[in-house]
């Protein structure tokens, strides 16, 4: 990919914008689907359940959105949510012909990502799914088992997960990422491992494995401050995070990033854009957007996204343009977290930062003498003890920033 | 120039809450001193901390003119500090004053620091004016109150003034009565000059302001003034009344208060309660009770950068312009390099002095626990005195300790007591007597040594009255302890600027506690931190702070991005305030760990 530092150079092309900022061609973009069929209980992002709101209203308010302010020809286009399958048919077929006619999206997009659960993914929607243009399927298998699946208010079996994962295989899918988290209340290091490896035998391109995080307004926080649920010591979330790392690179999926994994070559780039600090485009409530040294993000609540898009106003809700210390910052935090780590010159620029950044360089060999940074051919990257270590360290980095 | 019979000077005294400033400001709108438009609420606090805080930390004067049977009287109102750090300047105040507003909330009753003051004011011979505030108020109790007033200081109080300064009610009638009661200033306009300087501060315009009252004689502008105290020479450049802006008069004779302008370098060179005189005049006796400033607890000041050094000896050069009672010399820490040892003239001044100098000259610094000084008695009978823990000998050089003891006075609702004795015999205290002042107020006499006043003293007696208890203290002489050095190590590494002198029989706890407190407060590193008390070669406490092996977000994707900084700019130990000893960072409350608190001890995990 091209520098990020010159894309905001880049002439935007086109009447048919109107926003102030626009994002050049060729931005990747992320379109936000906020419908659930149940809020899980440790989920902080935005959803709200599907019964009883205007899912046709919402594809019309995000191509309203689209017409105002979609990059065209986005290289790289992701549906997230909420939960993207949870559309019927027509709903996605209107959504994504829609911004194709908008932004041109299928003859630009590398890699095209829709998040599915399994309690709304059968063969024919995932069908529909590839024939609209889809290329890579996210599931969210989360536990293999009953118990927690309850825990987390998920309202598919593991049953539903094994089925939506053959289905999409079975509608032709060629690359398919599934979600898991550990670390849950009460489990154990060694039936998680048991767990991962069912997950394995399937042969996803990609996973993705969390360790829980108890998240600050979710109904998971409330019963850990209320003690109704323990989290593990850290020690032992330690111990989590290093058998999982280890126990996927020996089935092929080298760890990419902190909690992602992947087959070569099937490494998410739309996410792989984010620990660049790049650019993006997110349409939909509450979705944020990053253009130029600007972030921004929309009007969460439903209703009050749908009028807005639909009365032809931009839906933000708030913006800010960090510090170029700050930009700084968040890139070295942010591109540390990869494998591939980043240069002291690939963060400046991906920053658009021409600050001294001498102060950056004296804190990385700092933290390569504490064993944490490593440094081959200019290139920065966590060490082992460094990985479980990524916030701490970018503690130490904003830290320059003040 | 007023005829001294036409002339009344007061002061007000208060406790803290009282209402004092509200009192001042009302006289200065119902005499028209001021225009009610212009009326700043608390017009003599100038300071912004003053203001903040509620308190006068500088003496201040205004010249008010009220008129009582057809004849203008003259009414200079003289506002002292009210806390005890400030004693001596309220003294100095008092002894410009021919009489004293005793003000008290009529709800709240008698505090501590007020019969202090009145007995201050009884001393210098005022005559006391009672006054009863917020009497507007529902809950006001006057009777009562005025019955403490009579069992604590001993005057008559029952036909006290009752006013509202917040309304304004009956404050006409208390100017009255101030010309009434209070005696006029005696004093010959032709006698040789006499003045007291009972304030000073820094103008940005005018310089160095002295603030003085003529005792006898007349100060006119143009002659050569002698200070005897610091023996220093100026002439009379600006002589006027604060009105209360400067108002020049060109002179200023018997009774009268007002201010003094000259080419004044610095704040240090005036002191508070020096007498002024016309040079190569008569020669006249020094007014009184002149001391220079004492200093009470010592504490040293480090940069938190090292380079910063520099800035902060400008720091604190400038700030000793407008406070001229803090004492600064060049310290250097074996653990915190180079900073300065600063004399203060109690807690509330120390705090006073660290904050103005982060607020008004942006300096981050580390502060180490305040201590008291002590006095050594080496092994070939001379003294010395240290004002730093790390200058106490190895006990085989010196033969004894003496530590400041304090006279000390509570005040607190009856039911209390039982909290109160208890926690002035943890603290070493000596009780001394017990006195009634009304069915459900009492007061205790203790003596107790200064250091554990400043331990955690006030925090202890305050959480024990339910913040009803109030305290005054007087220092008494010295007087000799078994007192023993505790060390604090880190990693094994001594810190000196942690060191902390102790009473014997109380080191292990303290230095438990200090360990505790250190423990919360440093951050946990990538490795095992050993925190260590000891005195002499023996380790008496130990506390691990464990190394963080995990700290990582699981999810972190371009929505998340914005709010997760935020979040972690939140949980990051900033730089400031923090200084590295070895390779640990140590942040500026733990090197105030050494000191008691609330959080000493309490809940423990």
């Amino acid at each position: 990919m091209s520098s990020w530092a010159d894309a905001t150079e880049r002439n935007p092309c086109a009447a048919c914008y109107n926003s102030s900022v626009q994002a050049p061609e060729g931005t990747p973009l992320y379109v936000h689907l906020p419908f659930c069929a149940a809020k899980c209980h440790y989920c902080d992002f935005y959803s709200v359940p599907a019964e009883g709101h205007d899912r046709h209203a919402m594809v019309q308010a995000i191509l309203a959105e689209a017409r105002l302010r979609a990059p065209l020809h986005p290289s790289l286009v992701f549906f997230g949510g909420g939960t993207p399958s949870l559309l019927d048919h027509d709903e996605l077929r209107v959504l994504l012909d829609g911004l194709d006619q908008i932004c041109g999206w299928r003859s630009s997009s590398l890699e095209t990502t829709a998040e599915c659960n399994p309690e709304s993914l059968d063969q024919s929607k995932a069908e529909t799914l590839l024939a609209l243009g889809v290329q890579r399927l996210s599931i969210g298998f989360q536990s293999l088992d009953p118990a927690t699946l309850q825990l987390f208010g998920r309202v598919h079996t593991v049953e539903d997960s094994f089925a939506a994962y053959a289905a999409a295989r079975a509608a032709g899918a060629t690359n398919v990422n599934i979600d898991m988290i550990y670390a849950v209340p009460g489990q154990d290091p060694e039936q998680w491992q048991r767990d991962l490896s069912k997950v394995l035998d399937l042969g996803p391109d990609h996973l993705s494995a969390y360790n829980l995080t108890f998240e600050e307004e979710t109904v998971f926080r409330r019963w850990l401050e209320q003690g109704r649920l323990q989290q593990h010591s850290e020690e032992r979330e330690l111990r989590f995070f290093v058998e999982t790392r280890a126990a996927l690179a020996a089935r092929g999926l080298d760890a990419y990033e902190i909690s992602n994994f992947a087959r070569t070559g099937r490494e998410c780039r739309h996410n792989l854009n984010y620990w660049a600090n790049g650019p993006y485009v997110g349409l939909g409530p509450s979705a944020v957007s990053k253009v130029g040294v600007t972030r921004s993000g929309n009007i969460k609540a439903i209703g009050a996204y749908v009028r807005g898009a639909l009365s032809g106003v931009r839906p933000e809700a708030w913006e800010e343009t960090p510090s170029p210390l700050q930009r700084l910052a968040e890139t070295w935090w942010l591109g540390l977290r990869t494998r591939a780590g980043l240069s002291a010159h690939e963060a400046r620029v991906r920053a658009a930062c021409d600050a001294d950044d001498a102060a950056f360089l004296n804190e990385a060999r700092a933290l390569e003498q504490q064993g944490v940074l490593a440094c081959a051919n200019d290139t920065w990257t966590l060490t082992p003890k460094g990985l479980p270590l990524a916030d701490w360290i970018a503690k130490r980095f904003l830290a320059l920033a003040d | 120039m007023q005829p001294t019979n036409l002339i009344r000077n007061f002061c007000i005294i208060a406790h803290i809450d009282h209402g004092k400033s509200t009192l001042a400001d009302r006289m200065l709108e119902v005499t028209g001193a001021v225009d009610k438009r212009d009326m700043r609420a608390q017009l003599l606090d100038s300071m912004e901390l003053e203001r903040e805080r509620g308190i006068t930390i500088k003496a201040s004067a205004v010249t008010i003119w009220h008129e009582v049977g057809g004849q203008k009287y003259e009414l200079n109102l003289i506002d002292t500090p009210g806390h005890v750090d400030f004693n001596y300047e309220v003294q100095k105040a008092l002894q410009a004053c021919e009489g004293a507003l005793l003000l008290v909330d009529a709800s709240q009753g008698v505090e501590a620091q007020t019969v202090a003051n009145a007995y201050l004011a009884v001393e210098a011979n005022l005559e006391i004016v009672p006054v009863i505030n917020k009497c507007d108020l529902p809950h006001a109790r006057p009777e009562e109150v005025a019955e403490e007033v009579e069992n604590s200081i001993g005057i008559q109080a029952e036909d006290a003034s009752r006013v509202s300064a917040k309304t304004g009610m009956g404050v006409k009638e208390l100017l009255d009565s101030i010309v009434r009661m209070v005696p006029a200033p005696k004093g010959d306009p032709n006698a040789s000059l006499r003045c007291l300087i009972f304030d000073a501060a820094y103008n940005e315009y005018r310089g160095i302001v002295v603030y003085l009252r003529v005792m006898e004689g007349t100060i006119k502008e143009g002659e050569m003034i002698h200070m005897l105290g610091t023996d220093k020479v100026y002439e009379a450049i600006d002589i006027g009344r604060f009105t209360p802006s400067m108002k020049r008069t060109g002179e200023l004779g018997p009774g009268e208060v007002g201010y003094f302008v000259s080419n004044i370098k610095k704040l240090s060179d005036v002191r508070i309660g020096d007498t002024m005189t016309r040079h190569k005049g008569p020669k006249v006796e020094m007014l009184p009770g002149y001391r220079p400033p004492m200093h009470m607890v010592y504490a040293d000041f480090f940069p938190t950068n090292t380079g910063d050094f520099e800035s902060l000896r400008e720091a604190l050069e400038t700030l000793s312009l407008s406070d001229s009672s803090f004492s600064h010399e060049a310290v250097t820490s074996e653990a915190l390099g180079f900073g300065f040892r600063c004399g203060f003239l109690g807690l509330l001044h120390m705090e006073i002095v660290q904050e103005r100098l982060e607020r008004e000259h942006d300096i981050d610094m580390i502060q180490t626990a305040p201590t008291v000084n002590y006095r050594i008695v080496l092994a070939d009978g001379s003294t010395q005195e240290i004002h730093s823990p790390g200058q106490l000998p190895t006990p085989d050089k010196y033969e004894k300790i003496m530590e400041p003891m304090a006279r000390v006075s509570i005040m607190t609702p009856s039911e209390h007591i039982g909290n109160v004795m208890q926690i002035a015999s943890d603290h070493r205290g000596d009780y001394i007597r017990q006195e009634h002042l009304s069915p459900t107020r009492v007061q205790l006499i203790y003596d107790i040594p200064l250091a554990e006043l400043i331990y955690d003293f006030f925090d202890k007696l305050k959480s024990s009255t339910r913040g009803y208890g109030t305290l005054n203290y007087d220092i008494s002489d010295f007087k000799e302890a078994d007192l023993v050095k505790l060390r604090i190590l880190v990693n094994g590494k001594e810190v000196d600027a942690l060191t902390s002198i102790v009473h014997k029989d109380q080191a292990e706890f303290r230095g438990r506690q200090a360990i505790k407190k250190m423990r919360k407060e440093i951050p946990r590193h990538l490795f095992e931190i050993a925190l260590q008390a000891a005195i002499g070669a023996r380790i008496i406490a130990r506390e691990t702070i464990s190394a963080l092996r995990k700290d990582v977000t699981a999810k972190c994707y371009g929505g998340d991005v914005t709010r997760k900084r935020k979040l972690l700019e939140k949980q990051k130990e900033g730089k400031r305030r923090m200084r590295q000893i070895g390779n640990v960072d140590i942040p500026q409350k733990a090197f105030l760990a050494v000191l008691g608190g609330d959080d000493a001890e309490g809940s423990e995990d």
